[in-house]
């Protein structure tokens, strides 16, 4: 009963990965009939191409910021949503709504809201004095990838808030009725009891997020195409552009080879801290 | 190496269901402001969505935006449907490959999460790590050659082709929240069937199938969101104006001759946010359970 499953998935997946770490070896314009072997060339090509490493510290500095800060958001907001009583839940669920916003709808929105004049941000910062000028969000190199940033994880907090809330529906009730009987106060109670239970609900979320962060195309391309320059261009949006704007299929296969590798070792890390505090 | 990711101890995980408990001491004040915040933090992106595509052109697009709309008008909706935009394609478009993509990879994913729930410790590991790794594949590498594997098929501009591409990477994650859902049917009840003597196909379609109903539509709304989603496959793999969906539509019609039309902008973003919200909210609590059951559960 698995064969259909695995003869889709050996056709689809199987079959362009296997291509895909045989076209990096190759010179391989997409749309052209001649590709040549040029052995390890596309990699050699990698050490030294600037694009690549800036695209790979802003694809660490964009899923690094975005896991952390939805992670924290959505662990506050667990904790002080958990007792919510009645009619009351119902924030928890508004709390959640922008998950089920479409990601190609964050980019739009916050583009708009991030415009330089006539957008709200802006005119909200100025007008409250918290900015003497307009920031120049998407437009400069400086901000555009904190602009990013912050659209995801208004995206991304309420994934957390979900995991969190399910996780501390199962810290046995006899735990805390014990603490509570020896007076445990709130911040004991929530850094000694509750948050090792949140523990692999935490390292399993953020593996997840981690992996979709990699592969976050449609926010960014939507918000900036990677730009100004190369300021916000993430591995994805960077082998996007070498596929089918420079069509050098070979060169994106090379570093897709590289992503593929550098994710199986966090996972591999993260599955370790995982199996090691369990088992 | 086996990942058995265990044991986030038995959840009750319907988010709704806890027992009521007295309240922590907690300041009740620190709750309400963190609350209150984020709210507000949450709301206010949708509220501008919402309250700019009632506006009419001028007024969204003032230099001096107006918090509250001094006049509140339909006409970006109308426009929507009404002008050059094929805004009407681009839905009907997403709409009809996201709910066949649903369907086929539900029924795919039914199979093999079912053969995984049942197959073993064994198979179990093998399988996380599979799964695990699918996921991080960088699809926009994969692409390339799915690409010129739908050309030479004559798929590409078809919802076919569209199809195709969503399933395939739909199914490892949607097999696995199946395996996490078919799991919690006790074997016994299946053991019953097979002594009146059901065939293996008979026991899942008649015995597991109708179990699982909450679980099947749980992973039909996330690849339908997930299918909702994508920009990468149709903007690669349609390349007729008329046979795209929403998100490169949107992308690349409001970014030419419609750039500052951000009250269409925003009424189309509103449309295509409204059948996720809704969908998410149907499933909301069971969603948890899928997305966390495969990693968290273990056997």
């Amino acid at each position: 009963m698995t064969l259909p499953a695995l003869l889709i998935l050996a056709l689809v997946i199987g079959y362009p990965i296997v291509r895909a770490v045989i076209i990096s070896f190759y010179h391989y314009p997409l749309l052209n009939p001649q590709h040549n072997f040029i052995g390890a060339d596309n990699y050699r090509r990698l050490v030294d191409d600037p694009v690549f490493w800036q695209s790979l510290q802003n694809t660490a500095i964009y899923t690094g910021v975005s896991v952390v800060g939805a992670m924290l958001m959505g662990l506050v907001l667990a904790l002080a949503t958990e007792n919510l009583q009645g009619p009351w839940r119902f924030f928890r669920g508004v709390l959640l709504t922008p998950w089920a916003v479409p990601v190609i709808v964050v980019a739009f929105l916050f583009q708009f809201m991030f415009e330089d004049t006539g957008g709200i941000t802006n005119d909200l910062l100025l007008r409250l004095h918290i900015i003497d000028s307009a920031i120049p969000w998407l437009s400069s190199s400086q901000w555009s990838l904190a602009a990013v940033i912050i659209a995801n994880i208004w995206s991304q907090a309420p994934f957390f808030l979900l995991i969190f809330t399910a996780a501390l529906g199962g810290v046995p009730v006899e735990v805390t009725e014990a603490a509570r009987i020896d007076r445990a106060s709130t911040w004991s109670m929530i850094a000694l009891i509750k948050l090792p239970y949140l523990r692999s609900a935490a390292v399993v979320g953020a593996l997840l997020m981690i992996i979709q962060n990699f592969n976050n195309f449609p926010l960014i391309w939507a918000m900036t195409e990677g730009g100004p320059a190369y300021s916000s261009t993430t591995l994805v949006i960077y082998v996007y552009r070498l596929a089918f704007t420079s069509f050098n299929l070979g060169y994106a296969s090379a570093i897709g080879v590289v992503w593929l590798v550098l994710l199986l070792m966090i996972s591999a890390a993260f599955i370790r801290v995982l199996r090691g505090k369990t088992s | 190496m086996s990942v058995t990711l265990t044991p986030a101890p038995p959840t009750e995980t319907t988010v709704e269901a806890a027992p009521p408990r007295r309240k922590w001491p907690i300041g009740r004040s620190v709750v309400i402001v963190i609350v209150a915040l984020f709210l507000v933090w949450t709301l206010w992106p949708i509220y501008w969505m919402v309250s700019t595509s009632l506006k009419p052109a001028k007024e969204a697009t003032n230099l001096n935006p107006t918090i509250w709309p001094h006049t509140l008008t339909g006409a970006n909706y109308r426009e929507l449907f009404g002008s050059s935009l094929p805004f009407g394609n681009y839905l009907v478009n997403s709409i009809v490959t996201a709910l066949i993509s649903a369907v086929v990879a539900v029924v795919i994913s039914t199979l093999a999460g079912y053969s995984f729930s049942r197959g073993g410790y064994k198979l179990n590991g093998t399988t996380s790590i599979v799964v695990l790794a699918t996921q991080m594949l960088p699809l926009v590498v994969l692409i390339g050659p799915l690409y010129l594997l739908l050309l030479k098929a004559h798929l590409l501009n078809t919802y076919l082709g569209l199809v195709i591409g969503y399933t395939s990477f739909a199914i490892p994650f949607g097999a696995w929240m199946m395996k996490g859902f078919i799991d919690g049917i006790p074997r016994e009840i299946e053991e019953a069937a097979r002594v009146d003597g059901y065939s293996r196909l008979g026991i899942l379609v008649r015995v597991v199938v109708p179990m699982s109903v909450p679980g099947l539509v749980t992973t039909a709304v996330f690849v339908f969101m997930n299918t909702w989603n994508n920009l990468l496959y149709p903007l690669t793999l349609v390349t007729s104006n008329t046979k795209q969906t929403l998100p490169p539509g949107l992308q690349q019609s409001f970014s030419g001759t419609f750039k500052t039309d951000y009250g269409g902008l925003m009424a189309a973003s509103l449309i295509t946010s409204l059948p996720l919200i809704i969908a998410f909210f149907l499933v909301q609590r069971s969603m948890v359970r899928g997305m966390t059951a495969g990693a968290l559960a273990g056997t």
